[in-house]
């Protein structure tokens, strides 16, 4: 004999126990009552095994050593698993035919395909191989000792057998219940139960406390015993047919037999997993949920760990009783067993983040790194304020690699972005660029970016870093629908980006071998080499300081950082993180879409028509802007200022105490030592003095700081 | 672990009649990602007939060269969905939950394309190969 630990006491078992009958070989209950089945279909022996819990007990080999606890009585166990847990693994296969069940009808399926020159593969649970979910496809989910296998198979044979019916009546969660598979299983094992009495359908109540010590029958007469053995019938397991009613599933031998309902239950429990009671039944009836389906979402029956295995029938037949006529099964959903999580999850993996070619060295520099938009981007190299003012006294560097990056090529490329930007195209220069807003169809303010012109017939255009990952699905899509001839590459993730920006930028520039009169003035671009490093060189400003974009292929990104901080290392230079980036736009006024716009901002509502020229003959949101240019807005982004400290991002602002709209993005401003904001009032009339956080806060008007846009010049 | 290694390149977007009879450099690895867009693994650069062509550098890839066991091992655990039955085939989806594409070689091994801002994810994901 072998020992395991049991609540804490060692208890022995024999060779080929389960953990189930070790508990009954020792006198226990492997749960803490109910009729036990043995056979993997009902509940009421879960227990956690090894720190895992809602494992079926007598599924599971006892093994010298092991750890069971039964599950705390009235209420859950922890969902936490064990301490140390490995990945699970996930294999897929492609196969001909699949039998489902080891059986006598199982075996004959599987010979008969066989026969018929099929490629057969049988999953029996006995066997560890427990088909636990069925999905169109068809497919399969197939719990294994080594992981999770997902089956994709031409056809489906379930060959599952039958479950046998467990008695519902006063009393039967008792210990001491079998079925008689159950009772046989454990005279097998050499267990002496005592005085037992098999009893049918016709039981009115088990007798005891805690342990049964008798049952009456229907007629009266009572047995007084150790132990009840229930043959009462049984029915189909076919929760994996009914979870996939449109998957060619094939139903063989006693699953697919036709059986009788029991006899409608009139007290007990008929749900063990979740502890459902005919009187609880009865509540939700008189509640007015008459449906079988209505009375398994009202009560829980049947949404316990064995899936209605146990009370199914039972509330078929209460239900049907009820309505005179038989009520379907309720559906079935997958897993038709309880799963870990680890192994709910298995195969599954969130979405990537990528990481920028800049990576390392912000690792390096000691960034804190967060996710945006899809990407690991550098929050703050620990200093925010510091690196406010390298941009706005010195120089500094930035990775915005993320930016979308697209090119454009083609003798219809005019025409098409003309139609696609709410701005003029045309008469942008070769050399020259435009800031350029994205209009949704309705008029809605998508995206906001730039168009760089590189010849007649060739445009670069940027998209900001969360609004990347559509551009091109949404530049393609118009494009195509317009049959025009354009060529398109998106390389946002083989181009990497740098923004030098601050009143030293330009100087850093001529340290690394771009010659003064090349250097690009506000809005031109050029192709220059910069250390060395091949670049398409823009010039434009979202910091609201001289700033130049180097775009460069993504395998020169380290040196060309490496040589800007190098030689800007006299110049007192420090890189920035999104968080300095996103006070240093906002003191210049700038919207990030997303952020201070909402699903439905126009360009009217965030001040911003002046980049919409509704002379164009098209483009992409007109008829809707021109439909709703007459017609009242009460909402509207505004610029306000207010006292530090500045209020949290989604504050709510007020007018004579009613929600008038919320704070979008707020900054403690270095640069005037006090807050400023933007943020939205969606009722008119629009206040100039609002409260928020119960402090005052004044419309400003925005930018904020160099009104003139003199320093971006500079 | 995957050896995924950067890859130098070229991309080319030009009308797919001026794709069809391009004559590539010697050498290369041409992969058609579509009718519009070939990926051109080599150094020299490539010429194509179209005017309005985008023919530029390409280094946002990188690559590993897979034995047709590693294919199958791939597939079997880290692909959700059904590789192309016949040889040579390229196949673009989810390995891992990672965009990438598999360029299927005859004799059953393949080219793993990822892009590099995403290869670390493929790798610590794929782990250990057959």
């Amino acid at each position: 004999m072998s020992r395991l630990l049991y609540d804490g006491q060692p208890i022995e078992f024999a060779d080929g126990d389960t953990v189930a009958l070790a508990a009954i070989r020792n006198g226990q209950h492997p749960a803490r009552g109910g009729t036990l089945c043995l056979a993997g279909d009902c509940g009421n022996c879960i227990a956690t095994v090894d720190g895992t819990s809602w494992i079926r007990t007598c599924q599971t080999p006892a093994r010298p050593g092991a750890i069971v606890g039964r599950h705390p009585d009235g209420t859950n166990p922890s969902m936490l698993g064990p301490d140390t847990m490995t990945a699970i693994e996930v294999r897929r296969h492609a196969l001909d035919v699949v039998v489902v069940g080891g059986g006598s009808s199982g075996t004959a399926a599987a010979a008969e395909q066989r026969a018929a020159g099929h490629h057969v593969t049988v999953f029996d649970a006995g066997e560890g191989n427990e088909v636990v979910g069925t999905f169109a496809g068809p497919s399969l989910i197939v719990r294994t000792a080594t992981g999770i296998d997902h089956v994709h198979a031409h056809h489906i044979v379930l060959a599952t057998g039958q479950a046998e019916l467990h008695p519902v009546c006063a009393g039967n969660m008792l210990r001491g219940i079998f079925t008689a598979r159950a009772a046989a299983a454990v005279a097998n094992a050499g267990i002496d139960l005592g005085v037992t009495v098999t009893v049918g359908a016709d039981v009115l109540r088990f007798v005891g406390d805690g342990n049964v010590t008798a049952v009456v029958l229907q007629g009266g007469t009572r047995h007084e015993c150790d132990a009840v053995i229930v043959d009462a019938g049984g029915a189909p397991r076919d929760l994996l047919a009914r979870m996939a009613p449109n998957v060619p599933i094939t139903i063989v031998g006693t699953a697919a037999a036709a059986h009788d309902l029991p006899p409608a239950p009139t007290a007990g429990v008929v749900c063990p997993c979740s502890k459902v009671s005919v009187e609880d039944l009865e509540g939700v009836w008189d509640k007015g949920f008459q449906e079988l389906e209505l009375v398994k979402r009202a009560s829980l029956c049947g949404t316990g760990t064995c899936q209605g295995s146990v009370c199914g029938p039972h509330l078929q037949a209460w239900v049907g009783s009820r309505k005179g006529e038989r009520p379907l099964p309720f559906t079935g959903r997958p897993a038709a067993r309880q799963l870990t999580m680890g192994e709910a999850a298995a195969g599954y993996h969130i979405d990537t983040f990528r990481r920028t070619p800049l990576h390392e060295e912000h690792i390096a520099l000691g960034a804190q790194l967060d996710k945006f938009g899809g990407w690991f981007r550098p929050w703050t190299y620990g200093d925010p304020v510091a690196e406010y003012w390298a941009v706005r006294e010195g120089v500094s560097i930035g990775d915005v690699s993320t930016l979308g990056k697209m090119m454009v090529s083609g003798p219809d490329v005019v025409e098409a972005l003309e139609r696609i930007y709410p701005n003029h195209v045309h008469d942008i220069k070769v050399g020259r660029s435009r800031y350029v807003i994205n209009l949704s169809e309705r008029g809605h303010v998508l995206d906001d970016g730039m168009i760089l012109r590189e010849d007649d017939t060739r445009f670069v255009l940027s998209f900001t870093s969360g609004g990347a990952s559509t551009a091109e699905m949404w530049v393609r899509d118009w494009i195509e629908t317009w049959g025009l001839k354009v060529h398109i590459l998106d390389r946002t993730v083989s181009h990497g980006a740098i923004n030098v920006t601050g009143p030293l930028a330009g100087k850093l520039l001529q340290r690394l071998g771009v010659a003064e009169d090349a250097i690009p003035k506000f809005l031109q671009h050029r192709h220059l080499d910069v250390a060395g490093v091949p670049c398409h060189v823009m010039r434009l400003s979202f910091t609201g300081e001289s700033s130049f974009e180097l775009h460069h292929q993504i395998d020169r990104s380290r040196e060309l950082w490496q040589a800007l901080m190098h030689e800007g290392r006299s110049m007192g230079i420090r890189p920035h993180g999104l968080q300095a980036l996103f006070g240093l736009r906002l003191e210049k006024g700038h919207v990030i879409v997303g952020q201070d716009t909402e699903m439905d901002s126009t360009p009217r509502r965030i001040n911003m028509d002046w980049a919409v020229k509704l002379d164009k003959p098209r483009f992409i949101g007109r008829d809707a802007l021109i439909r709703t240019a007459s017609l009242p807005d009460e909402r509207r982004l505004f610029g306000f200022t207010m006292d530090g400290p500045a209020p949290l991002e989604g504050s709510v602002i007020r007018v004579n105490g009613e929600v008038t709209g919320h704070v979008s993005s707020s900054w403690d401003s270095p640069m005037f030592g006090h807050a400023v904001l933007l943020g939205w009032q969606k009722h008119l009339p629009h206040a100039d003095l609002v409260d928020i956080d119960g402090r005052e806060a004044r419309v400003s008007p925005t930018p904020f700081y160099d009104r003139e846009g003199a320093r971006a010049r500079m | 672990m995957l050896a995924c290694e950067p890859l130098i390149g070229w991309r080319i977007i030009a009308d797919p009649s001026a794709l069809d009879t391009a004559a590539w450099p010697a050498g290369s690895t041409v992969v058609r990602i579509s009718p519009d867009d070939v990926y051109v693994i080599g150094v020299a650069e490539p010429t194509v007939s179209d005017p309005h062509a985008i023919v530029t550098p390409e280094h946002g890839f990188n690559g590993a060269t897979l034995t047709a066991a590693q294919v199958a091992d791939i597939a079997m655990r880290h692909i959700e969905w059904q590789l192309p039955s016949s040889r040579p085939a390229l196949a673009q989806g989810q390995i891992a939950g990672v965009p990438s594409k598999l360029v299927l070689h005859a004799d059953g091994s393949a080219l793993l394309l990822v892009a590099t801002a995403a290869h670390h994810e493929l790798v610590a994901r794929i782990g250990a190969l057959a």
